[in-house]
């Protein structure tokens, strides 16, 4: 058992984030405080959505999709102008927020299947006409205030307590969202014959559709639910941000693809799992955190996460070598 | 015994190619029932029909006596026949219990997953065929003699009645073709008939009860398989009697061309020592998994030695990549032709001229095209490939074709030694007669040939002294003259 | 069984033929919107100038393409190499770098490209040894290295060039521009090296097969390595002559570029998963995409409404290309029907 829990991946992501909580508190001991805690996860709950429905997109079929930025992007556009004009609550708005990127995603999944393109490919096509067309009608306008109701929803602190200098904080609400993701994710992933379906097209998709599973159907599915989770996730930067700067979302695309890479997804397709996505946004989490802490400027981020995504993939396809190197390919007999 | 499938004038045919030109074939209830044929005799088409992956053009199907209307898989399926592809079908990143239970899990159009259950099922099927497989074992890890039970046992989830199974013993060791045929005659006992397709005659006279023979589309005999000899159904087979001439070797031993001493790799080989001089073509032969392959990928660079010498010439020389091998003069031309052999897409010539571009230089170190184009279309005259343009893709040729291409590719290096990996796998009898003319011209004109096969007819009518490889050591070598095809298979086999 | 018409030349123009109709096709659409400026001498010296940086950053990810693979990180190199740049001319001569002697601006040239080459070698040796899986390997140094960037400029634009860096992008000779006259040599350089060297030769087997391409005694990690950095040369090309045009560098310049030298392969008929494609189809795939990019422009399109444009061409081609598969394979089922003589054995089988 211990032999089979050291061989996963997610064992030395568990590790190498201990080993740096403490690192970072040992230099900052504020790092390791409720309200530290509670700040960072919640600001890295938009990407822990996110990343909850690429992983989906990796186990279907290796190539990730890139365009799940710019359908958060446009969603969260929409909703705030939505809710500007008519109003609403908070449920109202994820149902919208739901919906609207689920449709966004499954354009991308009926041209993939359809016209049989690599992902890649297609979602950087869809990436670039979404985005475009989002700055196009909205001529690149920020929006400043937004209906209260966000504020309402992004403020709202379960076990609230009050800081030495004045200010409330606790654990909001954004982060337990992400876990209900997280949950939801796992449920679908192991414990639904929809789920089973997505990791046996990404093993085989030929054998899949010989079993009778509907390829288009699950494919629908994924990029459905990478869009649905989107749009999720632009409330709840909404909620955080309060306001709309029309390209702030874009750009995370890669922390979100490196985060479930190094989670353990396979690039190839077939695996991955929710804990190590989890692991992995939260690793990137504290990396931030604890850059900022240290005192580096925010500059440094994209470089620290270059070189983490660089060192993690070398010690992967390495690791991989070896293993193919020692393989058993004739028992030797004397 | 009683009929369970009988197929009757079955035509079929696709655009231009007439597959099937009216075939017969009854199998009974339990039975095991071989049917073989060369390749394009028709064997997948009949196949994928019976399995009701395709539709016959004309002629009946009847199951249990009750003729079968339109067919589809998920039809016969329910009917209980299955077919097991050589690739298996099976998830490699799945476990052994979810790959099994599957097919069941679908059918039954569950939308939540109960591991217990799965479980369940995956142990049901094992039992039923006596094994045992860790449940949780990726099934991209297990070696594929395993994979193929899981793949069995994935069958047996559904009422099975009729399995197929596809060439199944193609690249199995010999100790899992011995489970595999035990398993199949356990099948047997349970009432489910096998349909084997298979070109390996030693299996298929070993477990068939009847034998149905394919040629060009057309069942041309069902016969028990106690009345049938090798010579007697490879004539079947192919319509006309081959003469299996024997290799004539030139009286005496030309000079060592290769010597190997103690050569060793772990988990590959070991210790293994032998010489190959000019004009012989020595055989290497023994049971898949016995470190055959292994050992001339170490001596062609791909996969190199740990410890041991390899001389050419006399001179020791060290091979620890392709270009190596290929100076020292050692080409190799592998088993797995579409996959290591060749570049389908590209075309005949870049594939011919693909090893030798070292030598094909002008002025300026640039490839002069010229020099290109004459030598391959030199190699494609020599070893009359039938091309209609030389810069076609290799993927349009037939595959006696392609594999003249892939010789042509060697023989352009000019080699001193050549070692061919199973060079007349999946051809068919006369091109292979062709080819085996071809490797006598080169030993007759001074290279050394190491020829690695599985046929034993190939093996004794080909070379002048034969290699015993067994669990990756060097277990005998014996001259082929007066050496009889049982005495060689029974050494074959042998476990000591 | 194929047919082909064996004259060279004749061979070129049926292949080619689509892309010569739409070439030709959008010459005639963009002179229809915009008679008064598009099509005028001003405006093709014009284009003739922007044309080589699609160009350059187009072939250098062609070329990983055709191995198989693919170069994300190639507009952040270039990226990199103009910062690399300046820094150096910056050392050597301090900030008024615009009077700068002749050898400096070598010399700092020779930093970027080194610089460049570095990355190449670094994405060929993930690539080509630790097996690192391309899409993987490109994105981490893409993102480290537009990490770097930001960095070292902390989000400033550096300017003040010396004259000989500026001609390489702005120069002419007599009319044709330097940058023009760069980008046919690079061009028939990079022709020869894709036909008759053993490196490109082998790259196209490599691409297409690369287990066979090894046993074909290719030595394939050596192709790999000295491809990614042939396209990290492209990625400092590039870097020189924007950094002749723009007159600065910044951290992020040129990102959309990325997304149209995709484009610009898809367009010229490479294969993205490898092992096919041509250079004539690259030329005229990329100079299809200046004269829409130009026209667009002329027509003072929205910039943002052109990067949803190119997103939307991309799509298009999908789909064509998908559909002309189609066409093409019943028109080839169609042929077989026709003839008589059918083949000694079926097409090999395993």
């Amino acid at each position: 058992m211990l032999k089979r829990l050291l061989k996963q991946n997610e064992s030395y992501l568990a590790m190498l984030i201990v080993l740096l909580c403490v690192g970072i508190t040992i230099v900052n001991p504020a790092f390791f405080t409720f309200e530290n805690l509670a700040g960072f996860l919640k600001s890295y709950s938009m990407v822990g959505i996110m990343a909850v429905g690429t992983l989906f997109v990796l186990i279907l079929g290796g190539t990730p999709d890139v365009s799940f930025t710019a359908i958060a992007q446009v969603v969260e556009y929409a909703i705030a102008v939505v809710t500007l004009r008519h109003g609403g609550n908070i449920y109202t708005v994820f149902l919208l927020a739901a919906v609207l990127g689920a449709a966004m995603g499954l354009v991308n999944g009926l041209v993939i299947h359809l016209f049989r393109v690599p992902t890649i490919i297609v979602t950087i096509a869809t990436f670039n006409i979404y985005f475009g067309m989002l700055y196009v009608i909205t001529a690149g306008k920020l929006i400043n205030s937004v209906n209260p109701l966000f504020r309402g929803f992004g403020n709202y602190l379960l076990f609230p307590r009050t800081s030495p200098i004045g200010g409330t904080y606790g654990l909001a609400l954004m982060p337990l969202l992400w876990l209900l993701t997280l949950l939801v994710g796992w449920f679908i992933l192991r414990r639904t014959f929809l789920g089973r379906s997505v990791c046996a097209m990404g093993g085989n998709e030929t054998a899949a559709e010989r079993l009778g599973i509907r390829t288009m159907q699950t494919r629908l599915f994924v990029f459905g639910f990478v869009g649905l989770l989107s749009g999720v996730a632009a409330v709840v930067h909404l909620s955080i941000v309060t306001a709309v700067v029309p390209n702030i979302i874009v750009g995370h695309e890669l922390e979100v693809i490196a985060a479930v890479v190094i989670g353990g997804a396979s690039v190839f397709g077939g695996k991955g799992t929710l804990t190590g996505t989890f692991l992995g946004v939260l690793l990137f989490a504290i990396l931030n955190n604890g850059l900022t802490l240290l005192g580096f400027s925010s500059y440094w981020y994209n470089v620290a996460i270059g070189v983490v995504i660089t060192a993690a993939i070398t010690i992967s396809a390495y690791q991989q070598l070896r293993h193919q190197r020692n393989r058993l390919n004739v028992r030797v007999e004397p | 015994m009683e009929e369970f499938l009988r197929l009757e004038h079955i035509r079929k045919s696709f655009v231009g190619v007439q597959a099937l030109k009216g075939v017969n074939l009854s199998l009974r209830k339990g039975e095991i029932h071989c049917l073989v044929g060369e390749n394009g005799s028709g064997k997948s088409t009949l196949i994928k029909i019976i399995s009701g992956v395709l539709q016959p053009d004309s002629g009946e199907i009847r199951i249990e006596g009750a003729p079968v209307g339109h067919l589809g898989s998920a039809a016969q399926t329910g009917r209980g026949v299955q077919v097991i592809y050589q690739d298996l079908s099976l998830f490699p990143n799945l476990t052994v219990a979810e790959n099994i239970a599957l097919a069941e899990l679908k059918s039954r159009q569950s939308g939540l997953i109960r591991w217990a259950e799965v479980r369940r099922i995956a142990r049901a099927a094992m039992a039923r065929i006596k094994v045992e497989i860790d449940l949780d074992a990726e099934v991209g890890e297990l070696p594929i003699g395993l994979q193929q039970l899981v793949a069995i046992c994935r069958a047996l989830t559904s009422e099975l009645r009729l399995l197929i199974l596809d060439e199944p013993t193609a690249s199995l060791p010999k100790h899992d073709i011995d489970n595999l045929l035990a398993v199949v005659r356990d099948l047997q006992r349970h009432g489910i008939a096998v349909l084997f397709v298979s070109h390996k005659l030693n299996e298929v006279f070993a477990v068939a009860e009847r034998i149905t023979v394919l040629r060009d589309g057309e069942s041309v005999a069902t016969l028990p398989s106690a009345e049938l000899t090798d010579e007697k159904l490879v004539e079947l087979m192919t319509g006309q009697a081959i003469q299996h001439s024997r290799f004539a070797y030139a009286k005496e031993r030309g000079r060592p061309l290769l010597g190997v001493r103690g050569l060793s790799k772990r988990r590959n080989f070991e210790n293994v020592s032998f010489e190959l001089c000019a004009g012989e073509i020595v055989g290497l032969t023994g049971l898949i998994g016995s470190g055959r392959t292994e050992l001339a990928l170490s001596l062609f660079g791909v996969s190199p030695a740990e410890r041991g010498e390899i001389l050419v010439e006399g001179n020791p020389v060290r091979i620890r990549s392709v270009k190596d091998a290929v100076r020292a003069g050692i080409a190799y031309v592998p088993e797995n032709r579409l996959v290591q052999g060749l570049v389908m897409k590209r075309s005949v010539v870049e594939n011919a001229t693909a090893a030798v571009l070292d030598r094909l230089l002008s002025r300026l170190r640039l490839v002069d095209p010229e020099k290109k184009e004459k030598v391959a279309t030199e190699w494609i005259r020599r070893l009359g490939i039938r091309v209609a343009h030389p810069d076609v893709a290799v993927q349009t040729l037939s595959g006696g074709n392609q594999q003249r291409v892939v010789l042509a590719k060697w023989l352009a290096a000019e080699p001193r030694i050549l070692i061919l990996d199973g060079p007349t796998v999946g051809i068919d009898v006369l091109a292979k007669s062709a080819i085996h003319g071809l490797v006598r011209e080169l030993a007759g004109r001074g290279m050394g040939v190491l020829l690695i096969t599985d046929e034993i007819p190939e093996a004794l009518s080909n070379c002048n002294r034969i290699l015993l490889m067994r669990a990756g050591r060097i277990r005998g070598e014996i001259p082929t003259v007066g050496l009889e095809p049982e005495e060689l298979q029974k050494r074959v086999e042998a476990r000591a | 069984m194929g047919s082909l018409p064996t004259a060279p030349l004749a061979r070129w123009a049926s292949q080619n033929r689509t892309l010569g109709f739409i070439l030709v096709a959008i010459v005639v659409l963009m002179s229809t919107l915009n008679p008064q400026r598009f099509p005028t001498l001003g405006n093709f010296i014009s284009m003739s100038y922007q044309l080589p940086i699609i160009a350059f950053l187009s072939l250098g990810m062609m070329v990983t393409m055709l191995a198989g693979g693919i170069n994300l990180a190639i507009v952040a190199t270039a990226n990199f190499t103009g910062i690399v740049t300046v820094l150096v001319l910056h050392a050597l001569v301090g900030e008024a770098a615009d009077e700068a002697p002749l050898i400096v601006s070598l010399l700092a040239m020779a930093g970027g490209l080194a610089a460049a080459l570095a990355v190449g070698a670094v994405m060929g040796y993930l690539i080509a040894y630790v097996e690192v899986p391309a899409i993987l390997a490109t994105l981490a140094v893409m993102t480290l290295l537009n990490g770097v960037n930001v960095v070292v400029t902390r989000g400033y634009t550096l300017s003040g060039f010396p004259d000989f860096l500026l001609a390489i992008g702005n120069g002419t000779l007599s009319i044709v521009p330097i940058p023009f006259l760069l980008f046919i040599a690079v061009a028939i350089l990079l022709g020869l090296f894709l036909t008759r060297t053993r490196t490109g030769l082998g790259l196209f087997l490599l691409g297409s097969n690369p287990v066979a391409a090894r046993y074909s005694n290719i030595d394939v990690r050596a192709v790999l390595m000295r491809v990614y950095v042939l396209s990290a040369a492209f990625s400092a090309l590039t870097a020189f002559v924007m950094m002749g045009q723009l007159n600065s560098v910044k951290a992020n310049y040129a990102e959309s570029y990325l997304l149209v030298s995709v484009l610009a392969c898809f367009l010229g008929g490479v294969d993205p998963f490898g092992g096919a494609g041509t250079l004539s189809g690259m030329v005229l795939a990329v100079v299809i995409l200046q004269l829409v990019s130009t026209g667009v422009n002329l027509l003072r399109a929205d910039p943002f409404f052109v990067q949803a444009m190119w997103g939307f061409i991309i799509l298009v081609l999908v789909a064509a290309n998908f559909l002309g598969a189609r066409v093409s394979e019943l028109r080839r089922l169609r042929a077989a029907r026709l003839s008589t003589r059918a083949e000694d054995e079926p097409p090999g089988q395993a």
